[in-house]
């Protein structure tokens, strides 16, 4: 039933064996260790499992790991370059805004924020609350989260 | 900060010589959360990990006539399988112990309930076994209102030994009413004589509100993870904010001593209450099934198990009834107020209680009557809800605050102050008001909203503003401990018992330690959450983290600080009083040049130069006297209350029915704030979680059934639901606490509480409707506006 998949995350090739019904997701936290990437409802309406997929912001927990075989992740362990110890303009902001509560969201935040700013730099808030809505957070109210996300337009544009 | 308050606190406190306390530094867990590098419950793996799922029943109320297993057992692959028979014999809970792990007495109560554990290689696996097992119900009666389930003869008794079961409430067989056998817990607040008030009263108004079950959302499911240690310790893994209690409850249950029971929490992704008692009906299971295999076993809920099965707000009907003087004095305030608790009431027990406070120390209230019901369902159980109770009940009081001056044609706002309590005041419960800074947070919103401007129309739109107030108490009594460390360099290590779900508890204990060693955060190391490496916490409940930890973690460093300067009192030959800490160096007052740093008091094996470790172990518990059972009258039955308000401008659909908050301002006074950033974010999520809670949050229940256990059906509020930044300002008002660390209080519930009526005040000045039962979803104003000939 395991099949040999090869996924390109972070830049990395990764080997996994598995089978061809597990969704992104469990292969990310399951197989890869990439545990960055959260689980919080596997139906879509959360964005916690939120990562890029040749840019653009996925849901992984909707996606087959065999559907994304050639194609470039990158999950939030790779934002900033692994293991650097540096973190990306976004992570900074997060941070610098108290844009971070729980946390768990947080991940899956940051991805999305990153694919608006890649494609649009230079987004209106009215448009970075209409490109996040998929990505619920219960701590923040969302305030200091677009907050992060206006000041890093600044910053990264 | 007004002046007067802040000369108490400069006398108290010498605020204005700190340095970490009250500065916005960044949160110290932002890094590793922002970098995805934090870690929750299921973060961890383990070698031979087994994954477990529950069999749940499909009937509100039946007994189990068999339960056979024999077709899953023989699934490859499945390792363990646990039936109600191998639960032991011992009921669970944080206050009334009636939770049984799976029902050993073969009654089931709701639909949903689990009745069968099993662990498995896989998770398919698991999931197969349960299709192989086969459950034979009879059906019983279901009772599913509250009101229906509370009268004389129920169609139902929902737990007939309830009279047998064990509360930490000395006087629970006076709460229980033996005629109306499915209620829990009854409690009873006098004060004064509310008939002679309704006698005396110029006006009188009396309206029944509810508010629905709704659930937290926690953006974590529950989840939880167990093994048993080589040595026989019981280990668990798992996402809950209250494991104090936790642990002696499993101890018991087990037959082991607390000391071979390990509970971990790491990172909570969220709690708002719903985690407080996991242990009563999640973790034993993974225990059972871990002790059963022998393996480690991973214990996770789906979204839609979340709501399913873990615990809702307690669902509340309050019937108030006001008498009230011309001139626009509270005569005289009576609350009928049940709670519907569904099969179980651990925690609700106490929400029973906690919701009465909310009423009693905020207006002055000379003749107050409140008759509080906890009742048991066929329905989910419930647990604490940030707020606890509050929120529920004061949906009820600041609308008919504002129906009341409404009739008496005076200012709503106006009407509030007359009758708000002051310092120094006696409440309604018995006990002095202190720390109170309601009047001064209703300046703050009513000026930043524009008060007193009329509604406005656009198109199909109507434009208002509506204001409302409200507080929530934290309990007196519950401990904290901390033990704080201090190495040769002078780095600080700070462990304490309590959970790091988000509040930001791990940061306000570094910045306490930071400042009363003279040094910056950078500096200190914060561990939480192992219960074999940290001291006991009753939990982040009751928003009690701050204050209750804090004094903890600030006595333990008091006491480093006295034997720090009883050394070098000793080696620089001066009293101890003239010494202090800054930057790692002991400073003598009066003597710069003979400043040393703080190494100097070490030794070459870093231990301080009078032997042993600089380690001091603490436990801090507040003062508790309990109430009286007849009249629920104590003088310190709440450790202290967090006041505030919230106004709201919002736009109504007159056509469709839809509310849109347009602006929000939330003003709350924390005392003082030891992070004042990170206290402004407690105030702007009690804004999203207000306003979902407000407009569209409900779990719809029909027969017992769930009908919306998802994000797709159960609408939670996202970026476009609540106002822009601009449109959006906390405000934080001091009001310092004599007994707070830094004058201190807690603030994570309060936030919560005045949103909907604020919102619920606006709707009544923009169309004169009013819904009385949350949500005031779009059909429920729509047939608002239908019977008032409005559309």
């Amino acid at each position: 039933m395991k099949k040999l998949l090869k996924l390109n995350v972070n830049g990395r090739v990764h080997p996994a064996y598995v089978e061809p019904w597990r969704t992104l997701l469990e292969v990310l936290r399951d197989e890869l260790a990439l545990t960055g990437t959260k689980m919080g409802c596997e139906s879509g309406h959360c964005g916690a499992c939120t990562v890029l997929i040749d840019g653009k912001a996925v849901k992984s927990c909707l996606i087959l790991a065999y559907q994304v075989r050639g194609k470039k992740i990158l999950t939030i362990e790779g934002l900033a370059g692994s293991g650097t110890g540096s973190l990306h303009p976004l992570q900074q902001s997060f941070l610098d805004h108290f844009a971070i509560q729980c946390g768990f969201c947080t991940p899956g935040m940051v991805m999305s924020a990153t694919a608006l700013l890649d494609e649009n730099p230079e987004p209106s808030e009215d448009e970075i609350r209409k490109a996040l809505t998929g990505n619920i957070c219960r701590c923040t109210g969302y305030t200091k989260v677009v907050e992060a996300i206006m000041a890093a337009r600044r910053k990264i544009s | 900060m007004p002046e007067s308050d802040l000369e108490l606190l400069k006398e108290q406190e010498n605020v204005e010589t700190l340095s970490v306390v009250g500065k916005s530094v960044p949160r110290i867990d932002g890094p590793e959360k922002v970098r995805g590098e934090a870690r929750y419950c299921s973060d961890f793996g383990m070698p031979g990990m087994l994954h477990a799922k529950l069999l749940r029943s499909c009937y509100a109320h039946a007994r189990i006539k068999r339960i056979d297993v024999s077709r899953a057992e023989r699934l490859p692959g499945v390792r363990a399988i646990v039936t109600p028979d191998d639960v032991p014999d011992m009921r669970l809970g944080m206050h009334l112990r009636d939770h049984q792990v799976l029902p050993r007495d073969k009654i089931v109560r709701c639909i949903g309930q689990a009745v069968v554990a099993v662990a498995a290689d896989t998770l398919i696996i698991a999931e197969d076994a349960l299709e192989k097992i086969r459950v034979d119900y009879e059906e019983l009666p279901a009772v599913f209102d509250p009101e229906e389930a509370m009268k004389k003869d129920p169609v139902t008794i929902i737990h007939p030994e309830l009279p047998t079961f064990i509360c930490g409430d000395p006087h629970f067989k006076k709460r229980l009413e033996p005629e109306m056998p499915n209620v829990c817990y009854h409690v009873k607040m006098r004060s004064g004589d509310t008939e002679k008030a309704f006698a005396q009263a110029d006006l009188v108004i009396e309206n029944r509100y509810s508010t629905p079950r709704i659930h937290h959302c926690q953006m974590e499911t529950h989840r939880t993870f167990a093994w048993i240690a080589d040595d026989g310790t019981i280990c668990i893994r798992t996402s809950s904010q209250s494991k104090g209690p936790a642990v002696r409850q499993l101890a018991d249950l087990f037959g082991v001593s607390p000391g071979k029971v390990r509970i971990i929490c790491p990172y909570v992704g969220g709690g708002f209450g719903g985690k407080v008692g996991s242990f009563t009906f999640l973790e034993p299971l993974a225990v059972l099934l871990a002790k059963k295999s022998g393996k480690p076993v991973s214990l996770v809920l789906t979204r839609e198990e979340q709501f399913i099965d873990t615990p809702h707000r307690v669902g509340v009907i309050t019937y108030v009834k006001d008498a009230v003087a011309k001139d626009g004095t509270l005569l005289g305030r009576q609350l009928k107020i049940i709670l519907d608790c569904g099969i179980t009431a651990s925690m609700a027990t106490l929400i029973v209680r906690a919701c009465t406070y909310g009423t009693t120390s905020i207006y002055r209230i000379p003749n107050l009557k409140i008759d509080s019901y906890g009742v048991y369902t066929n329905l989910p159980r419930t647990d604490a809800y940030r707020g606890f109770g509050v929120p529920e009940v004061t949906w009820a009081i600041e609308q008919q605050m504002d129906m009341l001056a409404d009739k008496l044609n005076i200012d709503p706002v106006e009407f509030r102050r007359k009758n708000l309590l002051e310092e120094g005041e006696m409440d309604a419960s018995g006990q002095r008001v202190h720390s109170i800074g309601v009047s001064e947070c209703l300046d703050k919103v009513t000026r930043w909203i524009g008060w007193g401007s009329r509604p406005v129309r656009d198109g199909s739109w109507v434009k208002a503003k509506g204001v409302a107030i409200g507080n929530k108490f934290t309990v007196a009594g519950w401990s904290s401990g901390a033990i704080v460390k201090v190495y040769s360099d002078g780095f600080i290590e700070v462990r304490h018992g309590t959970e790091e779900m988000g509040q930001g508890v791990n940061t306000v204990m570094a910045q306490i330690a930071a400042e009363e060693f003279g040094t910056s955060v950078d500096n200190v190391r914060v561990i939480h959450g192992d219960s074999a490496y940290c001291p006991y916490d009753f939990g982040a409940v009751s928003s009690r983290c701050t204050y209750h930890v804090g004094n903890a973690v600030r006595q333990a460093c008091h006491e480093i600080k006295r034997q720090i300067f009883q050394m070098a009192s000793k080696r620089l030959g001066v009293e101890p009083d003239h010494v202090r800490l800054k930057d790692k160096q002991i400073l003598v007052t009066g003597w710069p040049d003979r400043t040393i740093p703080l190494s100097d008091l070490f030794n070459r094996e870093g231990l301080p130069i009078t032997g042993g470790e600089l380690v001091a172990t603490t436990s801090f518990t507040g003062t508790y006297v309990p109430e009286d059972p007849e009249t629920g009258q104590s003088p310190r039955s709440k450790a202290y209350y967090a006041y505030g308000a919230h106004a709201v401008e919002i736009a109504v659909n007159v056509e469709t029915g839809e509310i849109k908050v347009l602006r929000i301002a939330g003003a709350f006074d924390l005392g003082y704030p030891i992070n004042p950033k990170m206290a402004e974010a407690q105030i702007e999520g009690g804004f999203g979680q207000g306003i979902g809670n407000s407009v569209f949050e409900e779990i719809v229940i029909e027969d017992g059934v769930v009908l919306n256990p998802n994000f797709g059906d159960y609408k939670i509020p996202k970026m476009t639901s609540v106002p822009s930044n601009t449109d959006s300002q906390p405000f934080l008002v001091s009001a310092p606490h004599q007994e707070g660390p830094f004058g201190a209080k807690g603030l994570g519930e309060a936030v919560l509480v005045p949103v909907a009526p604020a919102i619920g005040n606006a709707l009544y000045r923009g169309l004169g409707i009013r819904v009385m039962d949350l949500p005031m979803t779009r059909m429920k104003v729509f047939q608002a506006l239908r019977e008032k000939g409005m559309v």
